[in-house]
């Protein structure tokens, strides 16, 4: 395991305010911008492939991730994302293999990794403690493996982004047309679910359960409003998203404010998703 | 070629031709199967029988165009035409600009379909007309032996279908491609295309439109209130020329096996 201590030291030294000095903040503040490019990106997707739901059904099956991780005796950071890529990979292998709708299939997969998440964790009090962990989130708990774990995730994501994002597009506006102009559809969909389900889990650790789905569509909403082309939007969603966590960590953190800093972060990309519709209102009035 | 769906037969031993450098025209009311042979065309529908695809003279499988039908797609995503026609064929992402050569492939592409201002214009904004031709175009992109249509003209109004159809005309015989189009306009079947696949579930009649759309096998196909349009379509609306088969282009036969 690397020393991470001078990057800390550097953070520390780069934003000079005090609540920035102490460690659990510096490691926050490297595990959120490490996290908000990736969901930003992996949210411009999320929302133009209607898939806000899959996540959702992603974030819920890290209960069950938990609780099967107690009953083999594997650790939670691998136990979780095993079980999020499965799901994630088994919706997709469902949705192409029948004849329900897509919401039907998710919610159906949904349904049982939520129950079978909290039917263990009702036979283990022990793991019940853990459930409010998973809830709400604690980015200030992070841990030097946990960034390491973020930094690897995001390189795989950049090659994947570099790689992919024109077919994706392309998957987006009409998966058929895409199909019959040699777009290899179904090995982009399955890649693009397990990459999701692994990035949703590792934003369960820092947003909760909860929030984990508004981090991905959230600065992806404001910045459709605000792009007027592909590139256009993704750039908005990265910089929304960044600026959302680093400005949420910050408030969150100043003694007259002292809220969590999952919520913090959403509310401030909730702001910028306000402020989207002034330049939508203004093409429109210009359109008329 | 036979196609069931959830027991239904919606194709009924169907054996059709599809001539080289042609323009054929698959026509029948609704529901009758039109789309559903496209797609066991194009091979994204489970059949029984066989499509047999000729090779290029050089040996290789055709390149394959491909125009949906009033194609239904999220229209607020902010996606420009040049992204649009860029995302098929440059690698690196969009996010990082479209590059110069695939600006001026794209720009060379909305010239060949009249919609050379449509470039800077967001996909979702354009007309129904407009985004065909801008469909066309990136069909196009594949530089195809066999341009497959999917009622292109559907919900288009008339000037911007009579538009598409020209362009299409002179595209066919700049290029010398393979055509087919599903559509229920007769009158399209009678100045457009150079062979015609009456369907109804089963094939009715194929060969040279006027010997095939007669009042007997339009009745056929469509039923009794069609005996007076013979009559019309021969001075039908769409003012497109016929351009005769060369042997440039692949042929398709699908049948019985």
């Amino acid at each position: 395991m690397p020393d991470l201590s001078g990057l800390m030291h550097l953070v520390g030294l780069l934003i000079p305010i005090e609540s920035m000095q102490s460690l659990f903040m510096q490691k926050a503040f490297v595990g959120l911008l490490l996290l908000a490019p990736m969901t930003a990106a992996m949210g411009v997707q999320v929302v133009n492939l209607r898939m806000a739901f899959f996540s959702d059904a992603i974030s819920h099956s890290a209960f069950a991730g938990v609780a099967l991780g107690m009953l083999f005796s594997i650790h939670p950071h691998w136990a979780m994302p095993l079980l999020g890529v499965t799901v994630g990979v088994g919706i997709v292998a469902i949705q192409r293999h029948s004849m329900l709708s897509s919401d039907t299939v998710i919610g159906v997969l949904f349904a049982a990794v939520t129950a079978f998440g909290l039917a263990l964790v009702s036979r283990a009090p022990e793991l019940a403690r853990d459930t409010q962990t998973f809830l709400y989130g604690d980015i200030l708990t992070i841990t030097d493996f946990d960034l390491m774990q973020l930094a690897m995730l995001l390189v795989v994501l950049t090659v994947f982004e570099i790689w992919s994002f024109n077919r994706m597009l392309y998957i987006c506006i009409n998966p058929r047309l895409a199909e019959i102009h040699r777009v290899a559809v179904a090995t982009y969909q399955y890649i693009f679910a397990a990459l999701l389900a692994l990035v949703v889990i590792f934003s369960v650790w820092a947003m909760g359960v909860l929030l984990v789905t508004a981090l991905l569509v959230v600065p992806a909403a404001a910045a459709r409003n605000l792009a007027r082309s592909a590139g256009g939007m993704f750039w908005w969603a990265v910089t929304i998203s960044c600026s959302s966590a680093v400005a949420g960590l910050l408030i969150s953190a100043l003694p007259q404010v002292r809220t969590a800093t999952g919520a913090t972060i959403i509310l401030i990309a909730f702001a910028w998703f306000l402020v989207s519709f002034v330049p939508v209102a203004a093409r429109r009035e210009s359109a008329r | 070629m036979s196609v069931v769906l959830g027991g239904v037969p919606v194709l009924d031993r169907i054996t059709a031709m599809i001539p080289r450098g042609g323009c054929t025209c698959i026509v029948g009311p609704n529901g009758a199967g039109k789309t559903t042979m496209l797609m066991a065309l194009l091979g994204k529908m489970p059949h029984s029988g066989a499509v047999r695809i000729s090779r290029m003279p050089d040996g290789r499988a055709p390149r394959i165009g491909y125009v949906p039908q009033r194609m239904d797609f999220d229209r607020g995503m902010p996606l420009t035409v040049v992204e649009f026609l860029a995302m098929g064929v440059q690698r690196r992402p969009l996010w990082l600009g479209v590059g110069r050569k695939f600006r001026e492939r794209a720009t060379d592409l909305l010239e060949r379909v009249n919609a050379s201002h449509l470039g800077s214009r967001r996909l979702g904004a354009l007309s129904g007309g407009e985004l065909q031709r801008v469909l066309l175009a990136l069909a196009f992109q594949q530089d195809p032996d066999l341009l497959i249509l999917d009622e292109p003209a559907a919900g288009v109004d008339f000037r911007g279908g009579q538009l598409f159809c020209e362009v299409l005309e002179n595209l066919r015989a700049a290029h010398g491609f393979t055509q087919v189009m599903v559509t229920h306009d007769l009158g399209l079947v009678s100045n457009h295309a150079t062979h015609a696949v009456l369907l109804n579930r089963q094939i009715i009649a194929e060969g040279r439109p006027h010997d095939i759309l007669t009042q007997e096998h339009l009745t056929a196909a469509f039923g009794t209130h069609m005996g007076g349009a013979v009559v019309d379509i021969a001075t039908g609306p769409c003012h497109c020329t016929n351009h005769g088969p060369d042997d440039a282009s692949p042929g398709v036969g699908g049948g019985q096996e």
